[in-house]
């Protein structure tokens, strides 16, 4: 086994992989089995992080979409009814409509992809060092910083604004009834 | 005296030890041997003395003990191995089993108990052997699934649970070089794996389908996700320290002071949330079993619960090891270890006896003062599970997110001043590099 077909067994690998699982996550009945297969499916997007030689975005993908957003999708769906949302049959000229509007859209994305410098062979010679992450650091504290200024405050703005939205008073008066 | 039997005849005696050799040698051409190629077809053979290794001349050598040490010294120096026996699982599962015995003895003696005492072996070291009577209780057990328990994931969870402990203990190195997985990202990947944790917890209480069991699931998940951020927080100070994610670079920056010298507060709301992180006293509300039965594991049984007891205590050994990493300096200790266990022109047998050319002082010295030190976390770990009543939910989460958060973020200021300040880091007073 070359060092070449190592990379490229992977890469299909985890392709499948991935596919496979956002598949089922969109076909699954049982919502907790597509729940899974979409926290697989960020995993597998982790992996393509890995084959791109970028573990750091790799770690906060897992980071970020397993640890949080699956857990958050698992935790609503297990307090659904999930026999109420399949009710409705699937209607089939919906079917047929959506099939159509996903091949013009793969048929657009790859014509964008062929017209750009991608099939050129020599694009693929390229060798350009790794991007270090403390170089990204430092350009988001000086070059972008006043962006990320803004961007935290918008953050904190939606962080307290939710917390306002959550705050219940009615509760808040029970407890201090009882301490 | 034994007595013979009647029949008994010298030559149907010979015929019968001729027999067993023959089996012997037949197994032996037949099956071993081609078993052994096909294992050296896919091992890298090294080069020993100049030659190139060939099955052949591997078995000869295994005969002559003067030269299986080079062949073994090749061997665990490849990743496998690494990943299998010494810094990887087998040796975290070894640590595991201890502290789960001595967790058992230590309590008992806390609490002026015996603990485990019958199942010793020829009357010494009372209990010695309770852990192997238990693992072979959970073994022959039967797993006991609940009526309307989805199968697929109520099986896959706790094989999950072990593999991702094993994932977080192949990230720690235990001397320098001596790490499975020695990644640039290492800290953050340690806290990407763990994130799969409450996943596993919820996914495994919902599978049950049992009351019990999901209660526990939801206090597991707010849990986890409380302590995760105060966790990764105070990690984050000795990463500002060491200016470097890599765990062993982390270790290795530590070589002349401790970083919990300069960060005490963050080695504090660290081990907090370890202990959060773990379900343990005081913080085993998933598990609390004078509330809910056994919180999310009361539908476990046999070696279910057996594998994901051995998870949780490999989650123990890692999350110890991380601390002794990130705050107590790691490997580094004073040498009391010999670079030599015997003098370099000695016969071969006395070679063979100390080790030449495999001992490493060094490395051994390293592994002994991480492991000295892991144990004395873990101790510390096991502890208030002898002295500490169970915390409220609602204290818990105020812990979790007003306060640990907060005093997190004090001692990340105290790094930046010490940094900015100029005594610490790349050209300060103090020289860490």
């Amino acid at each position: 086994m070359g060092p070449h077909i190592m990379p490229d067994a992977l890469f299909i690998g985890i392709a499948i992989m991935t596919v496979g699982s956002a598949i089922v996550a969109l076909e699954s009945r049982e919502l907790v089995y597509g729940a899974i297969a979409l926290a697989i499916s960020m995993l597998g997007i982790a992996g393509f992080f890995l084959l791109l030689d970028s573990p750091f975005v790799a770690m906060f993908q897992i980071t970020v979409y397993v640890g949080a957003v699956a857990v958050l999708v698992i935790f609503t769906v297990m307090l659904v009814r999930t026999q109420a949302l399949f009710s409705i049959k699937e209607d089939r000229k919906r079917k047929v409509a959506g099939i159509i509007l996903l091949l013009v859209f793969m048929g657009g994305i790859g014509a964008v992809l062929l017209s750009s410098g991608l099939s050129n062979p020599g694009f693929t010679k390229f060798n350009y060092p790794a991007i270090e992450v403390a170089s990204i650091g430092k350009e988001m504290v000086t070059y972008y910083g006043p962006v990320l200024v803004l961007l935290g405050l918008t953050l904190a703005a939606s962080v307290v604004g939710a917390l306002a939205l959550a705050r219940r008073e009615d509760i808040e008066q029970q407890n201090e009834r009882a301490d | 005296m034994a007595t013979l039997p009647e029949e008994f005849r010298f030559g149907n005696f010979l015929a019968s030890i001729i027999w067993i050799v023959l089996i012997i040698v037949v197994i032996l051409t037949l099956v071993v041997l081609p078993l052994i190629f096909v294992v050296l077809f896919y091992l890298p053979l090294p080069p020993v003395n100049g030659e190139v290794l060939t099955p052949y001349l591997f078995l000869s050598m295994i005969v002559d003990p003067s030269r299986t040490l080079p062949i073994i010294k090749f061997y665990i120096h490849q990743t496998p191995f690494r990943v299998i026996v010494f810094p990887g699982f087998v040796f975290a599962a070894i640590v595991a089993a201890a502290t789960i015995f001595v967790e058992r003895k230590f309590l008992a003696k806390m609490q002026l108990r015996v603990g485990p005492l019958y199942a010793g072996v020829w009357g010494v070291g009372e209990g010695i052997l309770q852990l192997a009577a238990d693992g072979l209780k959970v073994i022959s057990k039967e797993i006991v699934v609940p009526s309307g328990a989805d199968r697929p994931i109520f099986w896959a969870t706790p094989v999950a649970y072990v593999a991702t402990a094993a994932a977080v203990v192949s990230l720690i190195p235990t001397a320098p070089g001596w790490v499975a997985s020695n990644t640039s990202v290492g800290l953050i990947a340690v806290f990407a794996i763990l994130g799969f944790f409450p996943l596993i917890a919820l996914l495994f209480s919902w599978a049950s389908n049992s009351k019990y069991p999901f209660i526990g699931g939801l206090r597991a998940l707010h849990q986890m996700i409380a302590f995760e951020i105060p966790f990764i927080l105070s990690a984050l100070s000795v990463v500002i320290l060491a200016g470097s994610l890599n765990l062993t670079q982390i270790a290795q920056t530590q070589h002349a002071f401790w970083f919990i010298i300069f960060l005490p507060v963050s080695a504090f709301v660290f081990f907090i949330s370890s202990l959060a992180e773990l379900e343990r006293v005081p913080f085993d509300l998933p598990e609390a079993e004078s509330e809910i039965v056994a919180g999310w594991l009361t539908e476990t049984s046999g070696m279910i619960y057996g594998l994901i007891q051995l998870g949780s205590y490999l989650k123990v050994y890692a999350l110890a090891a991380l601390f002794v990493i990130l705050f107590l300096g790691g490997w580094h200790g004073p040498q009391i270890f010999p670079p030599q266990l015997g003098p370099t022109n000695a016969p071969t047998i006395e070679k063979m006896v100390t080790l030449q050319g495999f001992y490493n002082g060094e490395t051994v010295n390293a592994v002994f003062w991480f492991l000295v030190k892991t144990v004395i976390v873990i101790m510390l770990m096991l502890l208030p599970r002898g002295i500490s009543p169970r915390i409220r939910i609602d204290i818990l989460l105020h812990t979790g997110w007003y306060k640990l958060i907060v005093l997190a973020f004090v001692n990340m200021f105290v790094a930046l001043a010490l940094i900015y300040a100029g005594v610490l880091g790349p050209g300060g007073s103090i020289s860490i590099h």
